[in-house]
């Protein structure tokens, strides 16, 4: 059977379709995330709130996100917090 | 027997260079860990941190403002104040280290807390500290805290084990963090006895701070490994 995604591999699957794309628009993001409506909009607030993403609005009112600096300094941390998380069993 | 001897006559300036050393451990733990929860907004971090931070405090407290250099410029209160306040940040640094294992068990992921240092959980470690400090104060022992963490690191090492266990090819530290918490439970049975049959003997003492150090720097070298690949 599968393993339930861990709250920080969502984050991280969320962050890395948003890097791959520079932006990304909400419904592509939601596929790509795998994720349910409901958990979707309950982790972009997160990541928004806490500074991970960037909702960017245009002119013609079209929606994306894209990623901030510190959200690219997690993408990049992400390796040594797992490593510590399972090494230190926490 | 000429160094144990050098030591004991030094014994003041020794102790606050006890104090640096595992007050410097704490803080490097501290801030490495801090980095990583600040990116992650990890629980488990977030209590590993909070284990140190209350570590660092209480070896400072006891070992650098409780110095016998002081104690002339200090009344009996002073004293008193710095006994209580080691004591309960040593306990309080272990149930955090307990609880950064047990978390998962206890609370979820999803569920925020303005802060991990004061929180529904967290407020019944505050209790228990507090109980345990006091019953040693009426007592005049230190007794009770060497029974609750002696208690409490025979439970660490039983989780650290099954870590171990389950994941210890892939994640090599597993095995070191479960040694480290053997070691816990082994300096605390020895502080245990040292107040029981040693009646505080300067040398038995001094096995347990250099014990003590071991385990430090056990954390630290995992940490270093661990954050810096």
């Amino acid at each position: 059977m599968a393993r339930k995604r861990e709250r920080l591999d969502v984050i991280k699957d969320i962050l890395k379709a948003i890097m791959k794309n520079r932006q990304i628009k909400p419904t592509r993001l939601l596929y790509a995330s795998n994720l349910s409506p409901q958990m979707f909009k309950v982790y972009i607030n997160e990541l928004i709130s806490k500074k991970f993403i960037r909702l960017d609005i245009n002119e013609k009112d079209k929606k994306t996100f894209s990623l901030t600096k510190k959200g690219q300094e997690f993408l990049q941390e992400y390796k040594v917090i797992e490593n510590f998380i399972e090494n230190f069993g926490l | 027997m000429y160094l144990y001897n050098f030591i004991i006559e030094n014994k003041e300036l020794f102790k606050i260079i006890y104090a640096l050393i595992i007050g410097l451990i704490c803080m490097i733990i501290v801030i490495k860990s801090h980095k990583l929860f600040h990116l992650s907004l990890h629980k488990g971090i977030r209590y590993f941190r909070n284990a140190f931070f209350f570590y660092g405090i209480a070896f400072v407290i006891r070992y650098f403002f409780g110095t016998g250099f002081l104690y002339d410029y200090t009344g009996l209160n002073y004293q008193i104040a710095v006994g209580i306040l080691f004591e309960y940040f040593l306990i309080m640094a272990g149930f955090f280290l307990l609880y950064s294992l047990l978390w998962k068990k206890i609370e979820s992921s999803e569920s925020e807390y303005l802060t991990s240092l004061f929180n529904s959980k967290i407020i019944v470690f505050y209790a228990m500290a507090a109980v345990i400090v006091f019953l040693d104060y009426i007592w005049q022992t230190y007794y009770f805290m060497f029974f609750s963490q002696i208690v409490l690191f025979a439970f660490a090492s039983v989780l650290s084990y099954i870590n171990y266990k389950k994941n210890g090819k892939q994640h090599k530290f597993l095995k070191f963090y479960f040694i480290a918490m053997i070691l816990n439970l082994i300096a605390w049975s020895l502080n245990a006895l040292a107040a029981l049959y040693f009646n505080w003997h300067h040398g038995f003492l001094i096995n347990i701070y250099i014990l003590n150090i071991i385990i430090f720097l056990l954390f630290l070298y995992g940490v270093i490994k661990v954050t810096n690949i």
